[in-house]
């Protein structure tokens, strides 16, 4: 279903923009979507495990805040620094999600909050410029020439968390959880540690994708990543995985990932002013959750 | 329209409904005269609350009609069933605690107790008192919901379905499901001198597993087995035990339990030793399982004993109380931890807390004993293969293959991949079964009862909280009777010396 919607994206903007099928805008396609990818396949753990994380895009904007305040001073091990920090933040979350059993959707709408304040104070509500961006320039190179490395990046990542769910019993607990969290409860599922576990791959997932945004831009922002929440949450949910947990997959992800930005990319190209962007995220977000519901775990609609 | 008083209020004929793989009626017929108490029996399974959802709109049936005062029906909701004067006092209360026993009574109807979407209180009182009066209680309408008895509440309950006549210009036709499993005695008495007073203006169809008050509060009785009408008895004169044989049919003879395959309990140090074991709803518990021994909790909804094997598995909190497994005593903090005690539970709601519908056949099967399918960190294909393909043979689990979805099965083959769970680690060796054979067919039945005898005779120890009081003496080796939380009883239960029903069913109430 998402590849469809793909192809047909693809084939109805070739047609209304000839110039679209040329290796310079297919580039900046894939360069855009990189950090969205990696976003929305971390944070699809949660998504599989029955719960949400609304944090994402505050988690990635501290994170870039943190990265050029480091990289100064860190230099190289500024990077898994920063990954490791935002995995730390997802922790936190998890545990919180669980030991105080509070529901994932407010945790993470509490934690956006408080992160983002956050990162305005450590940042001095600024803009911080990277002066040496010698250690994340990598992920600007191309791979033979047209390539993003940074879109190869975020291919790596999503096939990691593929590979790492189809190799292990992750994969079962994970679904287990999403689909009944009691029966998984009464199967002696570690259902609390594999929730806590998806918080930490979000999280690291935001980092990462801070670290792209950050070796595009040369700054760091307090609200850089912050408008890509929303498309974060569209990929994940127009590439198909419930958003009632258990089905779905991270390949999903990545294809609801690759439609949302070329959606982006189009509007302008079929004459839609951006300004109109937010709209079509609310759209789309609506129409997919509506197509992948598992109904019959809703009963009432709260 | 008047109506002669020789036709039948309530009339059904020839109902069916499948569910899948389960035949939960199968042409059921049912007469409910006019100002009649109408006592309605069977096992659990045997399609009682099938029928009465369908009575009310509930369920849906698949063929068959239902004729209210002569005419057919279609009810396709608890309104379309109100409007033709049936309505049915729930099983769990339908009430909202927070709020005032009038505000219940008339809560969607409040008529003219709101205006201008304002309560007009001294309107709602004089309506709600209205109702209450029907039924002659003496319950303030303004007073809390959940200051009230149970007894009470299944007044207030009472008086509001009553509301159904305001809809229907008919006496109407209440269904009591299963009214007196959590009433004291004395509260019993007056809710048959209720039932007794709607019998002046109404129909009534009063469900109970007590077939003695069946007997007492009832004109008739009609029995229900396999979802087919099986007879029926006028009460005046009848027996319990000829009911209840009518109830379990020629099934309940022989060997349907497999008694022959008992395991021989050894004696010594005990499987499972259970000291002092208390929570929130049970207090004191002690009890001792050995290897290959059946023990069976019996009790009345609310002893407290779903609790109990819960709380065995970690899934229920302790307060205090010790719990030793082949004399060593263990931590059960969690249902992990229980796991890896080599304890395993097999949940009453098999749909929603046995398995994971939409998961295969496999992974259902591992999913507590992930070891079994995996090398090292990894799942192994061929391993998962090979493990899965043998239990299905060893269980003969019918399914087109283990990666079908779990939910495609029948509940009896469901449930045999369920209780594989704990068998794929060979490692199992207590296991806890609640309720193992609901919504089960006699010939799933008998399998899961073979497969426990199996399971016995290889020196696992097993907690069985039965679906019927039957299945509890039939299977069991010894039998715990449970009260309002504690064990008051036990009953020895060997092959050839089983205790009677009755004398249980003295010491549950």
């Amino acid at each position: 279903m998402p590849l469809i919607a793909l192809l047909a994206l693809v084939v109805a903007l070739a047609i209304a923009d000839p110039g679209f099928l040329t290796q310079r805008s297919l580039t900046a396609v894939a360069r855009t979507a990189a950090p969205l990818i990696v976003l929305a396949a971390a944070a699809t753990l949660i998504v599989l495990c029955g719960g949400i994380d609304l944090s994402i895009a505050a988690v990635a904007s501290l994170s870039t805040v943190l990265l050029a305040l480091w990289l100064p001073h860190l230099g190289g091990l500024a990077t898994p620094a920063v990954i490791l920090a935002a995995a730390s933040i997802g922790a936190v979350q998890g545990v919180a999600h669980v030991l105080l059993r509070i529901p994932s959707f407010i945790v993470t709408l509490g934690g956006m909050s408080i992160l983002s304040a956050i990162a305005l104070v450590v940042s001095g509500a600024g803009t911080v410029r990277v002066v040496d961006d010698s250690t994340v320039k990598w992920l600007e190179l191309y791979v033979g020439g047209y390539v993003p490395m940074s879109f190869v990046m975020a291919l790596v990542v999503v096939a990691l968390i593929a590979l790492m769910l189809k190799l292990t019993p992750l994969r079962s607990w994970i679904s287990a959880t999403g689909y009944s969290e009691s029966a998984a409860r009464l199967a002696g599922t570690p259902v609390d540690l594999v929730k806590i576990g998806a918080f930490v791959v979000s999280g690291a997932g935001a980092g990462f994708a801070a670290i792209m945004l950050v070796s595009r831009q040369f700054s760091g922002g307090p609200t850089m990543a912050d408008n890509l929440l929303l498309p974060a949450v569209a990929a994940i949910v127009v590439g198909g995985t419930a958003i009632t947990g258990g089905h779905g997959s991270v390949w999903r992800s990545l294809a609801g990932a690759l439609v949302v930005t070329l959606l982006r990319v189009g509007l302008p190209i079929v004459g839609v002013p951006s300004a109109y962007e937010q709209i079509l995220y609310g759209v789309v977000i609506v129409i997919a959750v509506t197509l992948t519901l598992d109904w019959s775990k809703v009963s009432i609609i709260k | 329209m008047s109506v002669p008083a020789s036709t039948p209020a309530l009339e059904v004929r020839g109902l069916v409904k499948h569910y899948p793989g389960v035949k939960a009626l199968d042409g059921v017929d049912l007469v409910v005269r006019q100002h009649e108490v109408l006592g309605l029996v069977g096992e659990n399974g045997a399609g009682k609350s099938t029928l009465l959802k369908a009575l009310v709109g509930l369920v849906v049936p698949d063929a068959g009609e239902i004729r209210v005062r002569g005419e057919a029906v279609k009810l396709r909701s608890v309104v379309d069933a109100a409007d033709h004067g049936i309505g049915m006092v729930f099983q769990e209360q339908s009430l909202v605690p927070n709020l005032t026993a009038a505000e219940n009574i008339l809560l969607g109807g409040e008529g003219p107790g709101v205006r201008r979407g304002v309560y007009r209180w001294d309107a709602m009182r004089r309506l709600a008192q209205e109702q209450l009066d029907k039924i002659g209680s003496n319950i303030d309408p303004l007073v809390r919901t959940d200051a009230l008895s149970f007894a009470d509440r299944q007044m207030v309950e009472i008086a509001k379905v009553l509301r159904i006549e305001q809809r229907s210009q008919h006496p109407p036709v209440i269904v009591l499901d299963e009214p007196t499993s959590v009433l004291e005695s004395k509260e019993i008495e007056t809710l048959f001198a209720q039932i007794r007073r709607l019998r002046e203006f109404a129909s009534v169809v009063f469900v109970s597993h007590r077939l003695d008050e069946v007997l007492e509060v009832c004109d008739r009785v009609a029995v229900l087995r396999n979802g087919q009408s099986v007879g029926e008895v006028a009460a005046a004169g009848a027996v319990p035990r000829e009911l209840h044989r009518m109830m379990i049919g020629s099934t309940g003879s022989d060997d349907h339990y497999h008694e022959n395959a008992a395991a021989v309990v050894e004696s010594g140090q005990p499987r499972l030793a259970v000291r002092g074991l208390s929570g929130t709803s049970f207090q004191d518990v002690n009890l001792d399982v050995a290897a290959g021994e059946i023990v069976a909790i019996v009790g009345v909804h609310g002893s407290g004993r779903e609790d109990v094997c819960r709380a065995l598995f970690g899934a229920e909190p302790v307060t205090a109380g010790e719990i030793w497994m082949d004399g060593k005593k263990i931590d059960i903090s969690g249902t992990r931890a229980a796991c890896a005690a080599g304890i395993g539970y097999v949940p009453a709601e098999r749909k929603t807390e046995g398995m994971v519908g939409p998961m295969s056949v496999a992974e259902n099967m591992t999913l507590a004993k992930q070891r079994a399918r995996c090398a090292g960190p990894f799942v192994a294909p061929g391993k998962q293969a090979t493990v899965v393909d043998r239990w299905i043979d060893r269980l003969s689990i019918r399914t087109p293959g283990r990666d079908t979805p779990i939910q495609r099965l029948s509940g009896g083959n469901q449930q045999k991949v369920v209780l594989a769970r704990w068998l794929v680690g060979g490692d199992i060796r207590l296991l806890l079964l609640d309720h193992p054979t609901r919504g089960l067919d006699i010939g799933a039945r008998s399998e899961v009862y073979r497969l426990m005898r199996e399971l016995a005779a290889s020196g696992v120890a097993t907690v069985l909280l039965a679906d019927s009081l039957e299945e509890a003496i039939g299977m069991a080796d010894r039998i715990l009777v449970m009260n309002d939380g504690r064990v008051v009883s036990e009953v020895g239960c060997p092959a050839g010396g089983k205790p009677s029903p009755l004398d249980l069913v003295k010491e549950m109430v």
